[in-house]
């Protein structure tokens, strides 16, 4: 009792001490992220009800960083998704991409608890979306018949299909699928046997064209090819 | 005491069992790795100068025939590349073997290029595009000569072509009419010879 404020002093020096060790030590975590190939704007990513735009590089070809505004404490969970994308077992689909793009995070894993690692890094890779091109082969009734787009992907082989009478049936025809931007132009390869095929559709016309913003998202699925008995 | 001692020597002997498993002489690691880039048959690999081993189609992978045993010393060389290779490079191919070493070997070789060019004859017109599939070429009207001529990007060796008009110049119908040696009509396989020629004439 001789000492009445001895008590409460105590107790306010280990409040100071306490909050002296916790106070701005606390650690945070930015979550950085680079992105890789991207060429268009569209792409927003999203965590933890931040979101964050990713603009095209300005030098093509070059990866972009950047953090999300705000950061994490250490335990807080995350996951890096494209805005809005369906995520099942830790896979996107979907979301906020950039046009004529695809990006996807399958190298590390875009998802974590803060702290788990020293540091946040999340990779996005984008890639240049394909779309089909693709029609009918009409007439067809010799073997042999192979189609290509000048020297771009495998050539395709096309077997006839005849009916009980041994009439030609239209054949489906499947080109390999032709990246956004990208030129196509399909010419005959090898003639079937005692046959002549020539190539009509496209956006010329003649089996060629530029896989551009009207061919999207369906691809261009006009292709002809036209098969008659030779002279 | 006395079980103590039997343990041990049950171990040790087991160990020694083991270690003369792993060492025997057709071992245990197969020798294997992926390929890339080889389109027909002809690549022939060889372990430390032996054990002849031919990539077959479809040129994905090769496995030597000889198992080696961990860590032995692997070398392997390529004998003989395909005839349509420039160049034929093994990936981490020397090391002593062990699950991670065998795991890292890898054969890549390119294929040979040649040139694929176009000779445009009586173009007047200006806005005359061709393409061999996804490589684009705008000629522009050159009015010091009749016959243009356009350097397409290069073509692998076995590898298809195939010239197309993509848009017709003003006033003018192109059409593709190969040189009738090594193609009629534009479009091909490229040969062994250095060079293709694809003839373009243009008519008002």
């Amino acid at each position: 009792m001789k000492f009445p404020l001895a008590r409460p002093a105590l107790a306010l020096a280990i409040t100071l001490t306490l909050a002296s060790c916790g106070g701005g030590g606390k650690a945070t975590f930015p979550i950085n992220v680079m992105v890789s190939g991207l060429q268009y704007p569209g792409l927003v990513l999203s965590t933890n009800g931040q979101d964050l735009t990713i603009d095209p590089p300005a030098t093509p070809g070059a990866i972009v960083t950047a953090v999300f505004p705000n950061q994490l404490e250490y335990g807080q969970t995350y996951e890096v998704v494209p805005k809005g994308a369906t995520v099942v077992n830790h896979a996107a689909t979907g979301g906020a991409q950039p046009k004529h793009q695809n990006c996807s995070s399958t190298l590390f894993p875009p998802y974590g608890t803060a702290g788990q690692l020293a540091k946040i890094d999340i990779r996005f890779v984008c890639s240049i979306l394909a779309y089909p091109l693709t029609g009918k082969v009409v007439g067809l009734t010799g073997t042999g018949l192979v189609l290509a787009n000048g020297s771009t992907a495998a050539t395709v082989g096309v077997d006839p299909n005849l009916d009980a009478n041994k009439n030609p049936q239209d054949v489906p025809l499947a080109m390999n699928a032709v990246p956004y931007n990208t030129t196509y132009g399909v010419t005959v390869l090898t003639q079937p046997t005692g046959q002549t095929c020539t190539v009509t559709g496209g956006a010329n016309g003649t089996g060629g064209g530029t896989m551009d913003d009207a061919a999207e998202p369906d691809g261009v699925n006009n292709l002809v090819v036209t098969c008659v008995t030779s002279s | 005491m006395k079980s103590s001692i039997l343990r041990a020597g049950v171990i040790a002997l087991a160990c020694a069992l083991g270690l003369s498993a792993c060492g025997g002489g057709s071992g245990d690691l197969y020798l294997a790795g992926a390929v890339v880039g080889v389109t027909e048959d002809g690549l022939v690999l060889q372990n430390n100068g032996g054990d002849d081993t031919a990539v077959v189609a479809p040129y994905t992978s090769f496995q030597f025939g000889n198992r080696v045993s961990t860590d032995d010393q692997f070398n392997i060389t390529v004998r003989k590349k395909p005839d349509n290779a420039e160049a034929c490079v093994v990936n981490n191919g020397k090391a002593r073997a062990n699950y991670y070493t065998i795991g890292q070997i890898s054969v890549t070789c390119s294929i040979k290029q040649h040139a694929l060019t176009v000779n445009i004859q009586g173009l007047k017109g200006s806005g005359l595009v061709i393409v061999n599939g996804a490589d684009r070429h705008d000629v522009p009207v050159d009015t010091t000569t009749d016959t243009t001529t356009v350097h397409m990007a290069t073509v692998s060796e076995g590898g298809a072509y195939g010239v197309t008009v993509l848009q017709q110049p003003t006033g003018q119908n192109c059409t593709v009419s190969g040189d009738g040696i090594t193609n009629s009509n534009g479009t091909g396989i490229m040969g062994k010879t250095e060079a293709t020629t694809v003839i373009v004439t243009c008519k008002p």
